[in-house]
């Protein structure tokens, strides 16, 4: 697998696109952690060359993009083609790695080309995903709600998930934001009836492939033996130097 | 079930699913509210529609199934004013449907339509299943 603690996040935003891409990079800094190096590509930066390179270049064990896509295809700003199913070349960029794809249709084909390519695991949706757009992006928990069932995938492998515990979280997650626009708080809101038959429809072709013990991040277990080694370290050094005087 | 325990279901459901049509008898569609008004008075109607609530069934077959869908998607898309709002992020051309455009979509049975409607088949089970 490429490298752990990494995650290229791709953020487009044009063609109703910024309605996800305000949601992840939410997701993305609530739920970082220190030791992990996030890239997030914004706008312009979304473009397939800039994509490719980081990917090339960072090795990154985790990527995750919103796009618009096709059963074969996935793409990024602007609908410029980043991959498709029928390109060894362009699929072999996933190879090693965790993908999801917030994009309609790829589950179909272009999903699984991925992982028989060598992706490690792969989150999409096998037919349209819906946006409710009656709003600005973000503007409103009812414009948001999708993209935080759908990124619950990411931030729960940001916070040290493996790919299977994050995808029982993000369906998980799922319910809960259906519930809420159902009999929980948002109940009586004026659009809970189209937002969560939204959710329910994005829920319904959500599709996982692949490996569900890949862990994108070091066990934080790790990183907290750091201090205690160091205060080891300092413990016997102390001792050392009592013994010497 | 008692006259209580349909009154909590009532109260759990949000306002515009108490206002849209649930459960068919002799070919008659009613709604939520409907429901509880009889079963408050003790008909022979509500006696059914609450034995349909225990159930879980909305007392159609698959035709009216799909009928009774299209009417509740109908009711509530005909509430919202007619700007884009329902979005795919598919393919090269991103669609945006207005209302009335979803509307046509879900009458015509097309692809789009049909998820709508197959859907709403599914959210129909999850309020009768609200406890």
């Amino acid at each position: 697998m490429a490298k752990p603690n990494s995650f290229l996040i791709i953020e487009p935003l044009e063609h109703y696109l910024s309605y996800g891409s305000c949601v992840l990079h939410e997701v993305v800094q609530a739920n970082r952690r220190s030791g992990q190096t996030i890239i997030e590509l914004v706008g312009e930066e979304a473009n397939p060359e800039n994509v490719k390179n980081n990917l090339q270049t960072l090795d990154v064990g985790t990527v995750v993009g919103v796009g618009h896509g096709n059963v074969n295809v996935y793409t990024v700003e602007c609908t410029e083609e980043l991959v498709r199913s029928e390109n060894a070349e362009q699929l072999s960029l996933f190879k090693g790695r965790i993908v999801q794809l917030n994009s309609c249709l790829t589950a179909q084909v272009l999903g699984p080309a991925l992982i028989a390519a060598g992706a490690v695991a792969y989150v999409g949706s096998r037919e349209p995903f819906w946006l409710y757009a009656a709003e600005e992006a973000c503007a409103s928990r009812a414009v948001r709600s999708g993209f935080l069932a759908e990124y619950e995938f990411t931030a729960s492998l940001l916070r040290g998930a493996t790919a299977g515990q994050a995808r029982a979280d993000q369906l998980k997650r799922y319910e809960q934001e259906i519930n809420y626009w159902l009999t929980g708080e948002g109940k009586n809101h004026p659009n809970a009836a189209e937002v969560m038959r939204i959710l329910e429809m994005n829920l319904d072709v959500s599709t996982f492939l692949g490996d569900e013990t890949a862990t994108p991040t070091t066990p934080a277990r790790k990183i907290m033996a750091i201090p205690i080694l160091l205060v080891g370290f300092v413990f016997v050094g102390a001792v050392l130097y009592k013994g010497m005087r | 079930m008692t006259r209580e325990l349909v009154e909590s279901w009532f109260n759990k459901l949000s306002i515009v699913e108490r206002d849209l049509p649930l459960l068919i008898v002799s070919g008659i569609a009613y709604t939520p509210r409907t429901t509880l008004n009889e079963v408050k008075r003790g008909t022979a109607l509500g006696k059914h529609l609450q034995a349909l609530i225990e159930k879980k069934s909305f007392g159609t077959n698959q035709i009216e199934e799909q009928t009774l869908a299209k009417m509740r998607l109908r009711d509530i898309l005909i509430r919202e004013p007619e700007k884009p709002m329902f979005v795919t992020i598919q393919g090269v051309a991103p669609r945006a449907y207005t209302p009335k455009q979803l509307l046509t979509e879900i009458d015509a049975n097309s692809k789009i339509g049909r998820q709508w409607t197959n859907n709403e088949i599914s959210h129909m089970r999850r309020v009768l299943a609200v406890r």
